[in-house]
């Protein structure tokens, strides 16, 4: 934006503009905020540091698709939690054309692929390999696929890939769509209320994993990196690629706001304390801000060296 | 329609269940007629999306520039009503409420504007009413000079007509992403589908309007020697007043049932992001909560302008001044006290967060409770449900019948006691000269045996274009050829045969439904005023928000998306049932009555078919509502157009998006054509 203004402001005030451009901007910082909790956890930390290093941040509500639009053309700054492999093909060509800039990892180890309760293994011998599912098809049906097996995959607008890999490799399983994550919650938790048959493409750092256990259906070693969209056959089938966790900003973000880049290279959120905080929000009921507020009173010992790498750059 | 050529259309119906007999006597060996080839199908999404970058590299910084326009007042808008009292504006809205249609409203809405403040959820509601107050007036101007143009030339009617026809019914989540390109990210880019949502009933009422003028009216104008202008301005538009306003008031709940979807562009930190975010996590008591608050807003506003349409002119108000501005004074006055008032006394202007009250955890536990309690009810209501209705529509009784659901197989001698019985029974119709009727179970034998995702595909075109030929002439029934000829092109055929499935089922049971309790409500006073709030809130209710319960008790999957459906499209049906029955003229049912009828002939043989017409309208109503809900349905996992909507938004897929939503499209103005052509073949009938 502010670079827009300039040139529309012409050459008698290229100096002035040149140096609004170099100083650090007054502008508050604005982080979008998706659906799930634990996205809310990275972006609030992220924010609450940034406030530490001197900078205003404003929390911006953002559906996961749109927010790549704007992030692509400066209206936001930075998403501290991208999953590559949940995103379409704006994120990719945004990437390409040079108006997102990739940080590199958060830090998080995601884990994803088709997760069922213990209790699958004895209706189903042979699991956890994959090949098991394709002769017991019947002990996952349930009325509305049958004689299919049921299997609840991401919902439709998170992408399509456990039907990509279903219709590959051929296993008679009917995927299904899970609406949202709250629905898929409360499908697994009352399948294991009943002891009813399930399996689910899930994914973890997930709180639900510290509750309750489930096993993950295992696949062929891939042979390089695993390619969803084709190539997978029965006995070779690879399953999902394992998604990488990044760190993103607007490209003009390093140049608006230095020190704020400098400590956002810094940061880091793994599992263990993403995994820690959900709980406490999600199962506990508590709120964000006390949850965040007290995880940052408690580690400064962590992210003191961040800030002060911030301030540094300042 | 004469005996000949009415033998000719029964002729043509044999014909084609004979050759659909034959198709499907040979399907393995007739593999193109059962599925549509992939090699025909045409790249149309890779044309679409061409086609939008072409669009978007061209008029990219227009419409940026527009919607950079906009963000200013929307952010005044946004920050006023932010600044403002609690208190006062509650007082303003009850004072407006009191001024259109007096105490009863008042008191309604003043409650409902309080539990937006209870619940806690003020800054919120505030945010969704910054984007109606900016959506509708905009709104508003463009679809009166859309409906004026119309109105004064025909060919721009015959541009004008078909693309709102267009615009209401391609879902909007179609035409997300061309907003999300074209325009960018935030709030004003809700603002802005919403505008494009609420536009078409502004401009077709505009229109209907001034076509309605009576000509005297006009000629009486022309008489007094009006200019053009004055024509327009003191004689049609006064003329056309009432439906104008009642456009104005429909343009209002259409803006209102957009809060939710221009909060999935983001930016907008309202209540339909609450909704939105709660519904993600599967909260119940929380999304019911803030999803209340939308419906509230709707109902009030709905209220007031529907008072304000049907209110008498305001040409006859008093002329002293005190009567006619005192509401300005009483507003001015109130402002200017609470303003004061809430400086001294701060619980006036933000409400305490320790007074708020959230029944939020008291729902979910009433809801676990009925889970527990009542799962294996719930568990074989869904089961019949699946077996002997869905399915066998679905897959076809070939596929369905097995051991395991219908607790024994298909074998051929049953098979054969099948045909023979449905044989049987066309003959016997046949023989009885209803061969309609005839027609009608031979069609239905053979759609249950093989289901109707499993029929050849040219079997389907032939029955609905020959529907569409029998009640609408050549000309509906090509056009509807032309429909279904796309949905097979652009090869989506099999998903639009499974959102016909689904909302089919819907539909039938809705309006079965529906005019059931439309009837009990038309003769009993206290079923009509138990149901009418209970479809005011199903009808403004976000029907996001009704999936919620849905799914946790019945659990991912067609069911479940039935269910969501049937909620939403019933109201129609029973609404419509209830007014035509309600409004047949006394005298008839006098003369029934003392022609000694009983109260099943009365109702079989009078009241239904008179009612006819607007049976049909509420049929026309519920089937819309219906195909409308598909896309929210595909949120508890439907595998239809609806679905491929999502897809398409999800990749940035413009094309995939585009063309699944055009196809709902089709299939909506095929559906709504073909009944509105039959609704006017049985009018002269029944009158």
């Amino acid at each position: 934006m502010k670079k827009r203004f300039c040139i529309a402001a012409g050459t008698a005030l290229t100096m002035s503009c040149a140096l609004v451009a170099n100083a650090d901007s007054n502008d508050p910082i604005k982080i979008p905020i998706n659906e799930w909790t634990g996205q809310h956890i990275s972006a609030h930390i992220t924010g609450t540091l940034f406030q530490k290093a001197g900078y205003e941040v404003e929390y911006v509500t953002a559906g996961a698709v749109p927010q790549f639009i704007a992030l692509a053309n400066g209206e936001l700054h930075v998403q501290p939690e991208v999953w590559t492999n949940n995103v379409g093909e704006i994120y990719p060509k945004a990437v390409e054309s040079g108006d997102i800039l990739v940080l590199g990892q958060l830090g998080l180890q995601p884990q994803e692929g088709w997760i069922y309760p213990p209790y699958m293994e004895e209706m189903c011998p042979g699991l956890p390999a994959y090949e098991a599912l394709y002769d017991c098809a019947q002990s996952f049906a349930a009325a509305d696929t049958f004689p299919k097996g049921r299997l609840i995959t991401y919902p439709a607008d998170w992408g399509t890939r456990s039907r990509d890999v279903v219709a590959q490799i051929d296993i008679p399983f009917e995927p299904v769509a899970g609406g949202s994550e709250g629905a898929m919650i409360a499908e697994l938790k009352s399948a294991v209320a009943t002891g009813d048959p399930m399996i689910m493409m899930f994914w973890q750092p997930h709180w639900l994993f510290a509750e309750q256990e489930f096993n993950w259906v295992s696949w062929d070693p891939a042979d390089g990196e695993c390619v969803e969209e084709e190539g997978q056959s029965r006995g070779n089938a690879c399953g999902f690629q394992q998604a990488s966790i990044d760190k993103i900003a607007n490209i003009s973000f390093k140049e608006n706001y230095p020190a704020a880049f400098a400590l956002y290279e810094q940061i880091v959120i793994d599992n263990d304390m993403q995994n820690a905080l959900m709980l406490e929000i999600d199962q506990k009921g508590r709120d964000l801000e006390e949850v965040i507020a007290e995880w940052i009173d408690a580690n400064e010992a962590t992210w003191g060296p961040w800030v002060e790498a911030g301030m540094a750059a300042k | 329609m004469s005996g000949i050529a009415a033998r000719r259309v029964h002729w043509a119906w044999f014909a084609l269940i004979g050759l659909t007999l034959a198709v499907l006597a040979a399907r393995d060996s007739l593999g193109a007629l059962m599925v549509f080839p992939e090699t025909w199908v045409l790249p149309m999404t890779a044309w679409f999306n061409a086609g939008m970058d072409v669009v978007v590299a061209q008029t990219g910084p227009f419409f940026r520039g527009i919607s950079r326009a906009l963000a200013v007042p929307m952010g005044w808008i946004r920050d006023l009503l932010q600044w403002m009292p609690w208190t006062l504006t509650l007082s303003l809205l009850t004072l407006a409420s009191y001024a259109v249609s007096g105490w009863k409203l008042a008191f309604f809405t003043a409650l409902a504007v309080f539990y937006m403040v209870v619940i806690g959820y003020w800054a919120e509601s505030m945010n969704s009413l910054a984007l109606v107050v900016m959506s509708v007036p905009m709104a508003v101007l463009l679809g009166f000079l859309v409906g004026t143009a119309a109105y004064y030339s025909a060919r721009a009617d015959r541009v004008i007509a078909p693309t709102m026809d267009v615009l209401q019914t391609i879902p909007v989540f179609a035409y997300l992403l061309p907003i999300l390109l074209l325009f960018g990210f935030g709030p004003v880019v809700g603002l802005i589908a919403s505008i494009l949502y609420a536009v078409p009933p502004m401009v077709r009422n505009t229109t209907l309007g001034l076509r309605r003028v009576n000509p005297e009216v006009i000629e009486a104008g022309m008489m007094a020697g009006a200019t053009p202008l004055q024509m327009f301005w003191r004689v049609r538009v006064p003329s056309a007043l009432r439906q104008i306003l009642l456009g104005i008031n429909q343009t209002m709940m259409a803006a209102f049932s957009m809060i939710i979807i221009a909060s999935i562009i983001g930016g907008t930190a309202d209540i339909g992001w609450e909704v939105l975010s709660t519904m993600r996590k599967a909260e119940f008591g929380e999304s019911i909560l803030a999803g209340i608050v939308i419906a509230l807003m709707a109902m009030v506003m709905d209220r007031m302008t529907a008072r304000a349409a049907n209110a008498s002119r305001a040409d006859d108000a008093p002329d002293d001044p005190w009567s006619r501005y005192r509401y300005w004074v009483i507003a001015v006055v109130m402002t200017v006290t609470i303003l004061v008032a809430s400086r001294l006394l701060p619980f006036l202007h933000t409400y305490p967060e320790t007074w708020e009250v959230y029944p939020a955890q008291m729902l979910n536990d009433w809801l676990t409770y009925v889970l527990v309690e009542f799962s294996d009810t719930i568990k074989s209501i869904k089961t019949v449900a699946l077996f002997y209705i869905m399915l066998p529509v679905k897959m076809g009784l070939e596929q369905t019948v097995s051991p395991f659901s219908w607790g024994f197989a298909l074998t051929p001698t049953l098979k054969t006691g099948y045909a023979v019985l449905a044989l049987a029974g066309a003959v016997w119709f046949g023989l009885r000269g209803r061969v309609g009727a005839a027609v009608l179970v031979a069609g239905l034998a053979i759609l249950l045996y093989f289901g109707l995702t499993r029929l050849p595909w040219p079997s389907i075109m032939g029955v609905v274009m020959l529907l569409a030929w029998q009640v609408g002439g050549s000309r509906l029934a090509l056009g509807t050829g032309a429909g279904m000829a796309f949905l097979l092109l652009a090869g989506v055929w099999p998903e639009a045969m499974l959102s016909v499935y689904l909302c089919g089922i819907a539909v039938v049971l809705s309006f079965t439904l529906g005019t059931m309790l439309g009837i009990l409500a038309s003769e009993n006073d206290t079923v009509s005023a138990i149901l009418r709030p209970i479809n005011d809130t199903l009808q403004t209710m976000p029907p996001f928000v009704l999936l919620i319960p849905f799914v946790m008790i019945f659990k991912l999957g067609d069911f479940t998306a039935l269910l969501a459906i049937i909620s939403y499209a019933i109201v129609p049906s029973i609404r419509y049932a209830e007014h035509g029955l309600r409004n047949i003229a006394p005298e008839v049912i006098e003369a029934a009555e003392a022609s000694g009828a009983t109260r099943l002939q009365m109702l079989w043989r009078v009241r239904l078919p008179l009612a006819a017409p607007q049976l049909m309208l509420g049929l026309n109503q519920t089937i819309m509502y219906g195909i409308a809900m598909l896309v929210i349905a595909a949120l508890v996992g439907t595998n239809g157009l609806g679905q491929r909507v999502y897809i398409g938004l999800s990749n940035g897929d413009f094309g995939t998006g585009m063309i699944a939503g055009i196809g709902m499209a089709i299939i909506a103005m095929i559906a709504d054509r073909i009944t509105q052509a039959y609704s006017r073949k049985v009018q002269p009938a029944a009158r």
